[in-house]
């Protein structure tokens, strides 16, 4: 069964080890002699013009910035929003969960339009402000949960002491949030990571394209000519820092979506 | 009243950010759907009264577009439960290395969606892929696996089941680990077997989860875009493009920002509707049923 549920999952992604692996001859045939293994598809890739590794330190970029705005607005606003009541915290919950759910890819008009008038177009650091607003309702929903966690004698009992609220926030409520800040600080990377329809109409520049864009392109071309052996190392390439992240941080991001459903 | 206006203030920025990302499209599109903005009109918004809206209703791309997105939703969606509830039951039951097999079989769902709708072009190539491969080895010809409707909307099912299964096993899995272990074995000792269990006790108290899965899932999947831009590019014919695809094509490549608009704010409000129905039904049937239960 274990067997099973691994070959399912793993099945497509060690066929394009596989290709990657492979001489484009050995793709099309079976090779009668010589040795079919080779590299040339890594050095193909790793040589290209920008370089392959360019696009994956595009997309950790975008990623690591977005992340870090979001969390910067989302904890503030999830202890606000903690404090809320009645009507303004009711109504402010019930918008963050549809815009949790909200099909994103229907924003990227109104979006292109924002980034063309203020020259936000081709800047990576810039496509993190729509992908923070994305991120956004998730981040505050699962981090409102977590404040709803911690006991509410503690920051009473800083208030006493005479901490202001920067003070709680930053010495008392922060350094316990260290799980809930991880899991939802990865769930937002690998977001922002993986995004594809804003990416997509706003940055046209070859070097700075982002990862999903830069493999969708090399398939761009049609069927018959998308050089495959390139191609699937590029996917190899780019699909290793998410599985190794998706094995070290397995715990935060279970625990994170697990929470997202037992408190949204 | 001060700690109220201070919480606000610390709101404000994340609030407005939303608001710009979000809500500020919605009203956007709502004025835009109301203009001729195209290359006819050199790209500049010139009211037409409506006609954005006339159009769409004749549309028959449209709505043949709403049908196949709904039919893919659906189908998707029904498969990614079933299958998402199986993953669920066997990564919640105590296994030697449960968490290496948890990360692995969330691989696929932390992949850039692009990336393995490539991947399964190539598998399905024709004549090239691994598929055809066996096909011939096994004594059949090759087939085009991407160039006949049913079949393509079949991969395209599978791919994005493949892709999304591990997310709902996952918000399952959060399901399961709420239900108390001795409920369980109470009903064990009581002689029933795993298949009443599972009807019994533990389905009914994923409801929730498997409602929270059903919202979301169905939400992400109306709005399917990337899978079929680059798995099948809407094709072949037309066959498996979706509404989001059909309101990119608008805006980017017949430059009809006009009509673009109006397909998305169309396609929002079709959400809406189905989701908020749905809703309003299921609702209404719970509290029926408890009614009922009462009384």
């Amino acid at each position: 069964m274990r067997l099973l549920v691994l070959l399912w999952s793993l099945g497509p992604l060690l066929w394009q080890l596989r290709t990657s692996l492979l001489r484009p001859e050995a793709l099309v045939a079976p090779l009668l002699e010589g040795n079919p293994w080779t590299l040339a598809n890594y050095q193909l890739v790793l040589s290209g013009d920008p370089p392959f590794w360019r696009y994956l330190g595009n997309s950790t970029l975008v990623a690591l910035a977005t992340t870090l705005l979001t969390l910067l607005l989302a904890v503030p606003c999830a202890y606000g929003l903690q404090q809320q009541r009645g009507l303004l915290r009711w109504g402010v919950g019930l918008g963050l969960v549809g815009a949790a759910m909200f099909p994103t890819v229907l924003l990227f008009l109104a979006l292109l339009e924002i980034a063309r008038r203020f020259g936000l177009a081709n800047d990576l650091l810039a496509l993190s402000l729509p992908y923070a607003g994305l991120s956004l309702p998730l981040a505050v929903l699962l981090l409102r949960a977590a404040f709803a966690d911690l006991p509410t004698e503690l920051e009473d009992a800083a208030r006493l002491e005479g901490l202001g609220l920067g003070q709680r926030l930053r010495h008392v409520l922060l350094p316990l949030l260290g799980p809930a800040l991880a899991s939802t600080g990865i769930l937002v990377f690998l977001a922002s990571w993986n995004e594809y329809a804003i990416a997509l109409t706003w940055i046209s520049r070859n070097d700075l394209l982002t990862l999903p864009i830069a493999i969708a392109r090399i398939g761009g071309g049609s069927v018959f000519t998308i050089p495959y052996g390139a191609f699937a190392a590029a996917t190899v390439l780019g699909s290793l820092p998410l599985l190794l992240l998706v094995l070290v941080a397995q715990r935060p991001i279970v625990s994170g979506l697990t929470r997202g459903a037992v408190k949204g | 009243m001060k700690a109220r206006t201070a919480s606000l203030l610390l709101m404000a920025p994340a609030l407005l950010l939303l608001a710009a990302v979000f809500l500020y499209p919605l009203l956007r599109y709502g004025w835009l759907s109301f203009q001729a903005s195209s290359v006819l009109t050199g790209l500049e918004p010139v009211p037409n009264g409506g006609a954005n809206w006339g159009r769409l209703l004749d549309d028959a791309r449209f709505w043949t577009d709403a049908f196949q997105t709904l039919r893919f939703a659906v189908c998707s969606v029904a498969l990614e439960l079933v299958g998402g509830l199986g993953l669920a039951l066997l990564l919640h039951r105590p296994l030697r290395g449960r968490g290496t097999l948890r990360a692995l079989t969330l691989l696929p769902w932390a992949l850039p969606t692009t990336v393995m709708a490539l991947g399964w072009r190539w598998i399905l190539n024709d004549p090239h892929g691994p598929l055809n491969a066996a096909i011939r080895s096994l004594g059949g010809s090759s087939y085009g696996f991407l160039s006949t409707p049913a079949t393509t909307w079949f991969f395209v099912v599978l791919a994005d089941v493949w892709k999304t299964l591990p997310f709902v096993a996952l918000l399952l899995l959060a399901g399961l680990q709420t239900i108390p272990e001795d409920l369980e074995e109470a009903l064990r000792l009581e002689g029933a077997g795993r298949l009443q269990i599972l009807r019994r006790l533990t389905l009914p108290l994923l409801v929730p989860y498997l409602a929270l899965a059903l919202l979301f899932r169905l939400a992400q999947a109306l709005g399917v875009f990337d899978l079929i831009q680059v798995l099948s590019g809407g094709g072949p014919a037309g066959s498996t493009e979706s509404l989001a695809l059909y309101a990119y094509l608008n805006a980017m490549r017949f430059l009809d920002f006009g009509y673009a608009a109006t397909v998305m704010l169309a396609t929002f409000l079709l959400l809406l509707v189905l989701l908020g129905g749905g809703w309003w039904l299921w609702r209404r049937g719970d509290l029926q049923g408890r009614r009922e239960g009462a009384a």
